[in-house]
C-alpha cells in the first residue's frame, strides 16, 4: 500500500469557477465551466455525460434527446465504452452526435482486460464505426481493477502499445485508463510510468474515508499533470441517497469541487439531466468547510464500503473483465445478462 | 483470398466473349450491364439483366418479409410505392410471410401500378406435393391482386432431404412447370439460406431454374460460402443470382461495429448478382438504402479485399450468420412439415 497523501489534497483554494490547478477564471453565469484537461491541450466541460446510462432509455429517440439536451446545456464531454450494453450505447451516441461531432469531446474505452494490442485496435475500429466518426478525443483502457492488470497492460504487446499506435495514427488525441476497484492498482498503473493524459476514478465523500482514490491517486495524478476524471459521484447505485444520508445535489457538488477536469454523470432521463445541468451551469465549488462537513456526514457509513459496492463486491465486477482473466461469472446476475444483450431492431440511420 | 475475384472476372469476360452476340450473361460484373453511374442522390438506381432474360431488374430489391413488419398497412403501402417511384422494380415476397400480411399489403400497394413491378413470391410446400403448391399459388395471386407473377420460387431449401422431396414425382417442381404452362408465372427459381451443398444439389438436377436466391455478404465470403460455391455455378448456367441477407439477417455486425451499413450493402451489390433483396420496414430505412443504390458503383478490388479480411476474423463460427449456424431463421411451418420440434423447443 502506498503512503497516504495528506488528507488535505482537495482543500486547496477553490474560489474560482474551476478547481485548483491551472484553472480558468469564473465562468459566465449560466454556462458550465470549461476546465483544462491536465497538461493536455484541451478543455472540457466540468460536467460530462456518462455513456452507460445512454443505453437505459427505451428508445434511441429518447437517448438522442438526452444527448442533444446535454450539448445544448453546455456539456462537451461524452463518455462511452466498447462493452456498454454490448455496443448499443456507442451506436446510440454515434447517431446522436451525427452532424454535431465537432461540439463534443468524445471518449470511449477499450476492453481488452489483459488481452493484447491487436484486439484493442480491432475494438477501436469497431468503436469508431459505431460512433460514426474517424477519431476519438480520448481513448481509455477500461476497468483496470484486478491486481495483475497493470503488468498485463505494460507487458510486451499489451494494450498500452495500442494506445501509442492509435495516437500515432491520429485515431485518438489523448489516452488514459479507468477503474473503480482499488486505488493501489491505479497508483501502480501511473507510477510504472506510461504518459497517460487522463485517469478516471470514483470520487465522492464516502471514497474520502474508504480505500480512497481521492487521497491516494488524485494527488499523484495532479503531480504528474494527468487530468483526473471523476465518476460514481452518487456511489454507483445511489444507495446512500435512497437511505437519506445525503442528497444527490450535495454529492454532485462535492465531486465537482474536487481538483478534477470533469465529473462524469449518468443521466437516464431528461429530468435527471436537467437537475444536473442546474448544478453545473454557473457552478461554484463548495468551500473547504462545506466539503469537510459533507465528509463528516458520510464518515460513519463509509467505513465498510456499503455505499461503494464497486469497491467491495465481486458482483460489481464486469463479467467482460472477469472472463478473460479466467474468473468465474454468475449467469443469473443482472450485469451478466445485460452483457449478453444484443442490439435489436432494423438497422436504421436515425 | 485478395485475388479471388480477379480470376472470376477474367473467367466472366471470357464467358461473355464466348456468348457475344447471344444473350448477356446473368449477374455480370456490374458496370458493364448497368444504366446510370456516379455517386449522387439524383442518379437512377442501376438495373441489370435478369439472367438470360431481357427483363431489367433494379439492383436493389424490396424484401417482402420486412414490409409486413412496417408500423401499419398504410405505412407499408407508402414504403412500397415510394420504392417504385425511386426506381425499385424487384418485389420479393413469400406465401407464408407474417401470416400472409406481407402479400396482402404488397398487393394493396401495387394494385394500380402492377406493370411497374417485377413481382416475385415463394411457394412454401416444405416438401408437400404440387397440389399444395398450386393452391398456394392461387392464394398468393389473390392476395397480391394480380393474375400472374414474374417469378415464383420454391421457398427455403434448408433441410438435407429438401432437394429429394422437391424433385420427387408429384412434388413442387412439377407445380413450377404447370404454373409456367398456365401462364401464371413467367420464371421459376428456388431459395435457401442454410448450406451451399443443398443449393448445388438442387442445381445438379439440371432443372431449368431461371433464378436462385442465396445469402450473400462479407461473412459468407469465408464461412460456408455461397459466394464461393454456388454463385459461380449459378452464373455459369446463365441463371439470375439473387442476393439476400446483406446485413446478415439481423444487422448484428452493424450493431457490433464490424462494418458500416454502406459497406455491407455495397459489398453485396458488388457481387455478380442481378439484385440484392433488402428488408425495409420504414421509409427511413428505404431512404438509407436508396442513397446507397442510386448511381451505384461497385467496390474497388482493394476495398473489397480489405473488407473481407476484416470480416473473416468474425465469420468463422457463424455467429453473424445465424441462418446458417442455428435454427433461428427456419420457418415454423417448414419445421412442422418435416416433423421437427419448434425453434422454441430447440436448445439453440
Amino acid at each position: 500500500m502506498p503512503a497516504f497523501a495528506e488528507p488535505t489534497t482537495a482543500t486547496a483554494d477553490r474560489n474560482s469557477g474551476a478547481p485548483p490547478g491551472g484553472r480558468p477564471a469564473d465562468p459566465p453565469p449560466g454556462k458550465i465551466p470549461l476546465r483544462s484537461l491536465g497538461r493536455a491541450n484541451a478543455k472540457v466541460s466540468a460536467l460530462g455525460l456518462g455513456g452507460h446510462h445512454i443505453g437505459d432509455p427505451k428508445s434511441v429517440e429518447e437517448a438522442i434527446a438526452i444527448v442533444h439536451a446535454a450539448l445544448d446545456g453546455g456539456i462537451t464531454f461524452f463518455d462511452n465504452c466498447w462493452e456498454y450494453y454490448n455496443g448499443k450505447t456507442e451506436n446510440w451516441l454515434g447517431r446522436a452526435l451525427e452532424g454535431r461531432r465537432e461540439q463534443a469531446f468524445l471518449m470511449t474505452k477499450v476492453c481488452t482486460h489483459g488481452r493484447d494490442a491487436g484486439l484493442a485496435l480491432r475494438m477501436l475500429e469497431e468503436s469508431l464505426i459505431r460512433l460514426r466518426t474517424d477519431h476519438l478525443d480520448l481513448w481509455q483502457v477500461h476497468g483496470v481493477g484486478f491486481d495483475n492488470d497493470p503488468e498485463l497492460a505494460y507487458a510486451q504487446g499489451g494494450v498500452l502499445e495500442a494506445l501509442d499506435k492509435a495516437k500515432q495514427q491520429g485515431k485518438t488525441r489523448f489516452v488514459g485508463f479507468t477503474g473503480h476497484k482499488d486505488p493501489a492498482v491505479h497508483l501502480k498503473m501511473i507510477t510504472l510510468g506510461y504518459p497517460f493524459d487522463t485517469v478516471q476514478m470514483p470520487l465522492n465523500p464516502f471514497d474520502f474515508h474508504f480505500r480512497s482514490f481521492e487521497k491516494i491517486v488524485l494527488p499523484e495524478a495532479q503531480k504528474r499533470g494527468i487530468a483526473v476524471l471523476g465518476m460514481k459521484s452518487m456511489g454507483g447505485t445511489a444507495e446512500a441517497v435512497k437511505r437519506g444520508v445525503i442528497t444527490p445535489e450535495e454529492l454532485l457538488r462535492y465531486a465537482m469541487s474536487l481538483p478534477v477536469a470533469v465529473t462524469i454523470s449518468g443521466c437516464d432521463t431528461l429530468a435527471v439531466l436537467h437537475k444536473n445541468l442546474k448544478i453545473a451551469q454557473g457552478f461554484t465549488p463548495l468551500t473547504p468547510a462545506q466539503m469537510d462537513d459533507l465528509r463528516r456526514r458520510c464518515a460513519e457509513t463509509a467505513a465498510d464500503g456499503r455505499f461503494e459496492p464497486y469497491k467491495v463486491s465481486l458482483k460489481f465486477d464486469n463479467p467482460c473483465a472477469r472472463l478473460p482473466h479466467g474468473f468465474p461469472i454468475d449467469l443469473q446476475q443482472k450485469e451478466v445478462k445485460q452483457f449478453l444483450e444484443r442490439g435489436t431492431g432494423t438497422w436504421s440511420p436515425q | 483470398m485478395s485475388n479471388r475475384f480477379q480470376p472470376d472476372r477474367r473467367e466472366f469476360l471470357q464467358t461473355t466473349l464466348a456468348t457475344a452476340g447471344g444473350a448477356v450473361l446473368a449477374g455480370t460484373e456490374a458496370p458493364a450491364a448497368e444504366i446510370g453511374g456516379g455517386v449522387g442522390s439524383s442518379e437512377p438506381i442501376p438495373r441489370r439483366k435478369f439472367g438470360k432474360q431481357p427483363d431489367e431488374i433494379s439492383i436493389l430489391g424490396l424484401g417482402g418479409f420486412h414490409l409486413g413488419k412496417a408500423a401499419s398497412r398504410g405505412e407499408a403501402i407508402k414504403i412500397a410505392q415510394a420504392a417504385i417511384d425511386a426506381g425499385i422494380n424487384f418485389f420479393d415476397n413469400a406465401w407464408e410471410y407474417n401470416d400472409h400480411v406481407s402479400e396482402e399489403w404488397m398487393g394493396a400497394a401495387i394494385a394500380d401500378r402492377r406493370d411497374k413491378v417485377f413481382l416475385m413470391t415463394k411457394v412454401c410446400t416444405h416438401g408437400r406435393d404440387k397440389k399444395v403448391a398450386l393452391k398456394q399459388l392461387d392464394q398468393s395471386l389473390q392476395r397480391l391482386k394480380t393474375d400472374h407473377l414474374e417469378l415464383w420460387q420454391v421457398h427455403e431449401v434448408v433441410y438435407d432431404n429438401d432437394p429429394d422431396l422437391h424433385f420427387a414425382a408429384g412434388g413442387v417442381i412439377e407445380a413450377l412447370d404447370q404454373a409456367k404452362q398456365q401462364g401464371k408465372v413467367r420464371y421459376v427459381g428456388f431459395t435457401g439460406h442454410k448450406r451451399p451443398e443443398l443449393h448445388l444439389q438442387m442445381l445438379s438436377h439440371d432443372y431449368p431454374f431461371d433464378a436462385v436466391q442465396m445469402p450473400l455478404n462479407c461473412f459468407d465470403a469465408t464461412f460456408r460460402s455461397f459466394q464461393q460455391h454456388v454463385l459461380p455455378e449459378v452464373n455459369r448456367r446463365g441463371m439470375a443470382a439473387l442476393g439476400m441477407k446483406s446485413l446478415s439477417g439481423d444487422a448484428q455486425p452493424l450493431w457490433h461495429g464490424v462494418l458500416r451499413v454502406e459497406e455491407a450493402l455495397r459489398y453485396a451489390m458488388s457481387l455478380p448478382v442481378v439484385t440484392t433483396i433488402s428488408g425495409i420496414d420504414s421509409r427511413v430505412v428505404l431512404e438509407q438504402n436508396l442513397k446507397i443504390a442510386r448511381g451505384f458503383q461497385p467496390m474497388a478490388e482493394a476495398e473489397r479485399a480489405a473488407l473481407e479480411k476484416r470480416c473473416a476474423v468474425y465469420a468463422a463460427d457463424g455467429h453473424f450468420e445465424l441462418y446458417k449456424s442455428s435454427v433461428k431463421y427456419d420457418a415454423a411451418v417448414g419445421r412442422e412439415q418435416h416433423g421437427y420440434p419448434t425453434m422454441e423447443q430447440m436448445p439453440l
